[in-house]
């Protein structure tokens, strides 16, 4: 039985550390964003953070994950539709393999 | 724009994403019932901490007695990506007051940071982040709650089936970033082909994202010279 009190304590410090990465990161920009060529370094970060968590994880997906990743992409290119691309690509994961059973 | 109709504009504008915030509220509400936590405390991690990877990653290590250190660098590494969010929002919260600022970045998520950097209009940044962070918000409790409500009702092959939701929202938010830049992707590619290659060659997995991230900014400098 996980004890109450470090229970709370244990999620304060995690609220804490989450809540550091967020603001540290702000105050770490303020520090540099005197130098001008930075600006656009600075608004590459994200994508580049998604794009090195991302190769992998497609890298380790399966055939149907692949499928569900291809679906969101091609609704996502033509409608930027975010909400249709993920309801999609969740049909996908959830009953892909029943689709894909009636189909073969 | 006003804050407020910044605001609102944030809080509509979340709408697609409030959705996939929802699934994984979900998840997140199943995983923690499973896990034993008590449904008031995995509401309040999720009040508190307002992060899908952060409270999953606490979730591996909850039991008795809790490893307090362990889910803090756990926590710490799986939100490293939040310091780069961050630094990019670094010239769009305006003249609002320090105190202001750092408290509305409470409520800063990955979808938040890409629709504010595509934003190409006289919109309040604080405000339309602060609309869409508590929209965000709202659908992570609801969704904790139903998730943990409803928790026996859903079987277990489901659940697993949905391991790449994550990586799928990622990608949506990646497409709206390539879509909406007016510079060029050759920096994200890059670091997503280092990302690869360092997978692929079995480095430790907390290299990757500093190690990716440092190759694209490389990138992105070596352009911005060469343009200038």
């Amino acid at each position: 039985m996980v004890d109450q009190s470090m229970a709370i304590m244990t999620i304060i410090v995690m609220a804490l550390v989450v809540y550091l990465t967020r603001a540290g990161g702000y105050l770490l920009g303020l520090q540099v964003r005197h130098i001008g060529t930075l600006r656009p370094v600075l608004e590459i970060l994200p994508g580049c953070a998604f794009m090195a968590i991302l190769a992998p994880a497609v890298r380790q997906g399966s055939l149907l994950d692949l499928v569900a990743l291809v679906c969101v992409t091609g609704i996502m290119w033509t409608t930027d539709n975010v909400a249709v691309a993920s309801a999609l690509g969740l049909v996908v994961l959830l009953f892909g393999e029943e689709i894909l059973g009636l189909i073969t | 724009m006003s804050f407020q109709q910044s605001m609102w504009l944030g809080a509509r504008a979340s709408i697609g994403f409030w959705i996939s915030t929802f699934l994984f509220g979900l998840l997140f509400g199943l995983a923690a019932a499973s896990a034993g936590i008590e449904q008031w405390k995995a509401l309040f991690m999720s009040a508190a901490v307002f992060s899908a990877s952060a409270q999953f990653a606490a979730l591996e290590f909850w039991e008795a007695p809790l490893p307090l250190a362990s889910i803090a660098l756990s926590v710490a590494l799986v939100s490293s990506r939040n310091i780069l969010l961050g630094m990019s929002l670094t010239h769009q919260l305006g003249d609002y007051s320090f105190v202001r600022r750092m408290t509305h970045l409470a409520l800063l998520t990955d979808p938040a940071a890409v629709m504010i950097l595509r934003l190409q209009y006289n919109v309040d940044r604080l405000g339309y982040l602060t609309g869409y962070g508590l929209a965000l918000f709202v659908s992570w409790i609801c969704s904790t709650w139903t998730g943990y409500t409803f928790a026996h009702l859903l079987a277990d092959a489901k659940i697993d089936s949905l391991d790449f939701a994550g990586p799928m929202v990622m990608t949506t938010m990646m497409i709206l970033f390539v879509k909406g830049s007016k510079r060029r992707s050759f920096p994200w590619l890059i670091s997503g082909i280092v990302s690869l290659i360092m997978f692929e060659v079995g480095m430790p997995a907390y290299t990757i994202l500093p190690v990716s991230v440092a190759a694209g900014v490389v990138v992105s400098l070596r352009l911005g010279t060469s343009n200038g």
